[in-house]
């Protein structure tokens, strides 16, 4: 009896302070965020329940909706890309090409440096007075094409897209490198020897041996990229004409630029909701029965 | 000790079965590896060389080496930009995110992973689920209750909420640690008299050392760059983190490129230095979580 209570009071004493921290800045937030957006801010000390009537206001912002496309526009591209060209070169890695070592160093850099030296990297490249496209484009004969990237709504989002890729496209390819080394090696050998070899061995043994970590890769990538925001905020801010405003920047101007924290919850609301949806949904969607093997 | 060195050595290029048998398969490959190998480095080593150089040698060429190496770039940015301050800001709130992650990981992973009780399952998944969670969809309430509890411009605080936020996932890396630890072991002590809190230091947390480094470096690589939360809750100039730092630092030199370049890559060299010795322990803690699945 003594034996037991001396147990539950050292999982409690293990559990409990850990739990409570956890809740007090990560759990409660989101629940308050979600109070916060039904209230209209009066002053700093003085809030006002209006319902649901930030949601409409948001609904009915144009720019807003700008945000969501955008948001979504970023997020299908550099999945995309990520995914099919991380699959491609992680498999790539798993080949044993010489230099494997070096090649993953390098690959990896990126990921480590420092967001806003990035992103300062990359508005350079593209600035028209110093920067190395501008020459590029004109080596390649296309100089006349060269517009200001980041100046333009219409190119701005691709751009910053570029430089998202530049800086994550490394954990992709370590993620899926890792998944195929975590494959049966034993399987591998006895297709190689059955004579699958290139794409057939892609096809037929690669993507269904590493579903699950092309999943969790998508995943991931899916959620990173509905919560970017550094990068984006420090190449463009947002602008040229809110034409890179993705969702957590269009919370970051209601809420700490207008001063609007009941609009900027909503907003912060949604992305929570996508996060969820998105993670929930492809789970289920991709759920597979598991290879035995 | 060398013979530990080698096993890891195995793990970072484990071993595939495949090769790449023809010809043009080889040549493929090899040129998409050099191809991002070269779409990598062009940019860094472009910012390196025009750290070199002085503004009129920049102005007329963008392209080249620098007619005549300007070290003193890198001194102006060191005095002008405040560079140290912010370095030693970034590490005073990375410690504090350590300090706190780390304990507060460790025993919620401990009595997760070690203990059975009702609701356990529950708790584990309440606390994965924050890895889902944008700090995004937090940072309103948090700004609000810094404020309330007036502890804007703390960088230990700031900390603290780095920390509670990198909870889900370091229980997640630490659980499956744990797990693996054989519960002999275990009883051993208890028959030995060793009561719970003696098996945590002196049995569990020895063998999850691997785990607790990996999670250490995580968190320490994440809080090191993160832009947003040091952007809401640090406003005075001396209290600035080195992301934030480097935003202002270039708006206010914002003409002089060959400073600036040599700002950041001074601001770049923890990162790339923690990479070059932690590369392994980076790569593999940042894949461990997503094999698991």
């Amino acid at each position: 009896m003594i034996e037991k209570r001396g147990r539950n009071i050292a999982i409690a004493v293990f559990l409990l302070p850990g739990l409570i921290y956890y809740s007090f800045f990560v759990l409660s937030p989101v629940v308050q965020g979600l109070v916060l957006s039904m209230y209209r801010w009066v002053s700093l000390e003085r809030r006002v329940f209006v319902g649901f009537d930030n949601y409409l206001s948001v609904f009915r912002d144009r720019i807003f909706w700008q945000s969501v496309r955008a948001s979504l526009l970023f997020m299908i591209i550099t999945t995309f890309f990520q995914v099919i060209f991380g699959f491609l070169f992680g498999y790539f890695l798993y080949l044993q090409p010489k230099f494997e070592r070096t090649f993953k160093t390098i690959f990896f850099i990126p990921v480590v440096l420092n967001t806003v030296a990035v992103g300062f990297i990359w508005g350079y490249i593209y600035s028209p007075a110093f920067g190395l496209l501008k020459p590029a484009m004109e080596a390649l004969g296309l100089g006349h094409y060269y517009v200001p990237p980041l100046a333009q709504p219409s190119t701005a989002l691709l751009a910053v897209i570029v430089a998202h890729i530049w800086q994550a496209f490394g954990i992709q390819i370590m993620l899926f490198n890792a998944g195929f080394m975590n494959m049966p090696p034993e399987v591998i050998e006895m297709a190689s020897i059955d004579g699958a070899a290139g794409f057939t061995m892609i096809r037929y043994m690669i993507i269904p041996l590493s579903w699950e970590i092309s999943k969790t890769v998508i995943i991931l990538q899916i959620i990173g990229a509905l919560r970017a925001f550094d990068l984006v905020y420090v190449m463009t801010g947002g602008g040229p004409n809110h034409a890179t405003e993705l969702l957590p920047l269009n919370m970051f101007v209601y809420a700490f630029e207008n001063f609007n924290f009941g609009n900027g919850s909503v907003v912060a609301t949604i992305i929570f909701v996508l996060c969820m949806t998105f993670t929930l949904g492809l789970r289920r969607m991709m759920r597979r029965e598991v290879l035995q093997y | 000790m060398g013979a530990t060195r080698e096993k890891k050595d195995q793990e970072w290029i484990a071993r595939s079965q495949l090769k790449i048998s023809s010809r043009w398969g080889r040549f493929f490959v090899y040129s998409a590896l050099s191809f991002n190998t070269i779409m990598i480095l062009l940019p860094l080593f472009w910012l390196l060389i025009t750290s070199l150089k002085s503004q009129q040698d920049l102005a007329q060429n963008i392209w080249g080496l620098p007619k005549q190496v300007v070290w003193s770039n890198y001194v102006v940015a060191w005095v002008g930009g405040k560079i140290g301050i912010y370095f030693f800001n970034s590490v005073l709130a990375t410690a504090s995110n350590i300090f706190f992650s780390v304990i507060a990981s460790v025993t919620i992973a401990y009595a997760l992973s070690r203990f059975h009780f009702k609701l356990k399952r529950f708790l584990y998944y309440l606390v994965i689920a924050g890895m889902m969670i944008p700090i995004h969809a937090a940072v309103i309430p948090l700004y609000i209750t810094a404020m309330k509890l007036k502890m804007m411009n703390n960088l230990i605080y700031l900390g603290i909420i780095y920390a509670a936020f990198r909870i889900p996932v370091s229980v997640f890396i630490l659980e499956s640690f744990m797990v693996t630890i054989p519960k002999e072991l275990e009883e051993c002590a208890i028959i030995d008299g060793a009561s719970y809190y003696s098996i945590f230091f002196r049995i569990i947390l020895p063998l999850s050392a691997d785990g607790i480094i990996t999670i250490t470096i995580l968190s320490a690589l994440a809080s090191w760059n993160e832009l947003l939360l040091a952007m809401l809750m640090l406003s005075r100039p001396f209290i600035k983190t080195l992301p934030l730092g480097l935003m202002g630092f270039i708006t206010e030199w914002t003409t002089e490129y060959t400073i600036l370049c040599a700002g950041l890559l001074i601001a770049c060299i923890p990162n790339v230095l923690f990479y070059a010795f932690m590369k392994e322990k980076i790569v593999r803690g940042m894949t461990v979580g997503a094999i698991k699945g």
